[in-house]
């Protein structure tokens, strides 16, 4: 037998009782069927409480019984609302609050895309926006991650596997992209004709049609490999391939002289060192005259710095090297072979590593002021194909 | 205390018939060491400080003397007593007041 159940619901009122005969008060308020409890004598008279229903019905039993009472205290949720309801724009903000907090919290803040290189970010998010995943959205309105991650790959091609992780507010949709075959370069449709003047010895066509055989002689711009596949009436364009190879002649006049002076350090070196002031430099060490006949000077300057930023202030050396000069004389047959040399060295870095010389003719040579003259005909077998596009309407 | 005991026991002996304070409209009173005391079927309350509470019963009257007394609760006919219970006095007298 404890206080009336749910008392804190219904509300309770402390009161302190005073009167001749508090007892009578008492003895009439079982008698009406009202719970009381925590009954306390105190000097004067009584404390005890009640609940807030039965409270209205005790205003006739202080007149039977002549007592007086005095409400001392006042709890439970009645007296709360009422207490609020005075306060109603406190508790509509607290209620605010409360239901802001929840909405914010139940909405998509940010959409993160993680793992893409080749798709672009925005390609995913509007794929993700179509599936009703975007910056404040519901949370409750957007589907499960799995079915997200799958409606998303099969909307987002070239893509292996797509995760859609929530966190909080936060979605971060990851990617793993598909590996695709490297894509082949586009060439548009072309001929291949002939870059000089030269006698086929070699053609093999890759794609389109071989116009010209072995031991043909073409003339420079000759279609070799033609891209016009089929007749005049059904004539289609292509990108032709392949590799053709021909003879070509190459005239070259060559001068060598016989002697020629060579630089060469000698090792010997003196060392001046400055210190750098703005503008001016002050010699602290290498004074003297120069000791060598001929010289080349080097200088360093080195700026007193820290990180990136220079000083005014440096130290700088000059290193004086001695160069010796030598004279070197060739045999005019020696001049010969160093001319040819620099000839088929100028072949080949002209027409391709794969040049071949088939022949050389030295057509002319003379001896004049200290040089050899010659003029020197080599044959050679080099790629001599060139593209040359296929232009629409070229006959109109 | 020992005559309460012997009543209450009587009282459980007597389980099998009609428990005689339906019978005889006479309280039942339960104790728990010195500290509770459960008074059902009383009459009111005649007089009540922390170191006296008379209660009206049928026939008589019951005074519960000690200190700090205070009523827990009180319901209809039960009355529930908590504090230090020095003495229970049970007065039998015809008249009722």
């Amino acid at each position: 037998m404890k206080e009336a159940p749910l008392s804190w619901l219904r509300g309770v009122v402390t009161l302190h009782v005073t009167g001749p005969q508090v007892e009578l008060f008492i003895n009439a308020l079982t008698g009406l069927g009202i719970v009381i409890w925590d009954v306390k004598p105190v000097k004067s008279g009584l404390n005890l409480k009640l609940l807030l229903n039965d409270f209205y019905a005790l205003r006739p039993l202080l007149k039977k019984t002549g007592c007086r009472i005095h409400i001392t205290n006042r709890s439970g949720l009645p007296f709360i609302t009422a207490r609020l309801w005075r306060r109603k724009f406190f508790a509509a903000g607290l209620l605010f609050f409360g239901i802001a907090l929840f909405l914010l919290s139940s909405m998509v803040w940010s959409v993160d895309v993680e793992g893409n290189e080749r798709i672009a970010a925005e390609d995913v998010l509007d794929a993700a926006r179509q599936e009703g995943v975007f910056p404040f959205q519901w949370i409750w309105r957007m589907e499960d991650p799995d079915k997200l991650s799958r409606e998303l790959t099969v909307r987002l091609p070239g893509t292996s596997w797509i995760g859609v992780q929530r966190t909080g507010t936060a979605v971060k949709i990851q990617i793993v992209e598909a590996v695709q075959p490297e894509k082949k370069p586009l060439y548009s449709q072309r001929h291949l004709v002939s870059r000089t003047d030269a006698v086929v010895t070699e053609i093999y066509a890759e794609q389109g049609r071989p116009v010209v055989g072995r031991n043909t002689r073409v003339k420079k711009g000759d279609i070799l490999i033609s891209g016009a596949l089929g007749d005049e009436e059904s004539i289609q364009y292509v990108v032709a391939k392949g590799e053709v190879k021909g003879l070509v002649w190459h005239e070259y006049n060559i001068n060598v002289p016989l002697k020629t002076d060579v630089n060469s350090y000698t090792g010997q070196r003196k060392d001046h060192s400055y210190l750098v002031l703005g503008k001016w430099a002050v010699q602290l060490w290498g004074y003297g005259k120069s000791p060598f006949e001929k010289s080349n000077t080097l200088t360093e300057k080195v700026p007193l710095s820290w990180r990136s930023i220079h000083m005014p202030i440096g130290w700088m050396t000059e290193k004086e090297l001695e160069v010796e000069v030598k004279t070197v004389t060739l045999t005019p047959q020696e001049a010969r072979d160093k001319g040819l040399e620099i000839a088929k060295n100028d072949i080949l870095a002209h027409y391709g590593n794969d040049s071949v010389l088939k022949s050389q003719k030295i057509l002319h040579e003379k001896r004049e002021n200290g040089k050899v003259y010659m003029k020197v005909l080599f044959e050679v077998e080099e790629r001599i194909a060139e593209e040359l596009p296929i232009v629409y309407n070229r006959g109109e | 205390m020992t005559r309460i005991g012997r009543r209450l026991r009587g009282w459980t002996n007597g389980m099998l018939d009609l428990p005689q304070d339906l019978l005889h409209d006479m309280p039942r009173i339960t104790l728990i060491g010195n500290k509770e005391l459960y008074v059902e079927n009383h009459r009111g309350v005649l007089h009540f400080s922390s170191e006296l509470l008379k209660l009206a019963l049928s026939k008589g009257s019951l005074e519960i003397s000690g200190k700090g007394l205070e009523i827990r609760t009180i319901l209809g006919q039960e009355l529930a007593v908590e504090g230090i219970i020095g003495e229970i006095r049970y007065k039998e007298s015809e008249e009722s007041s």
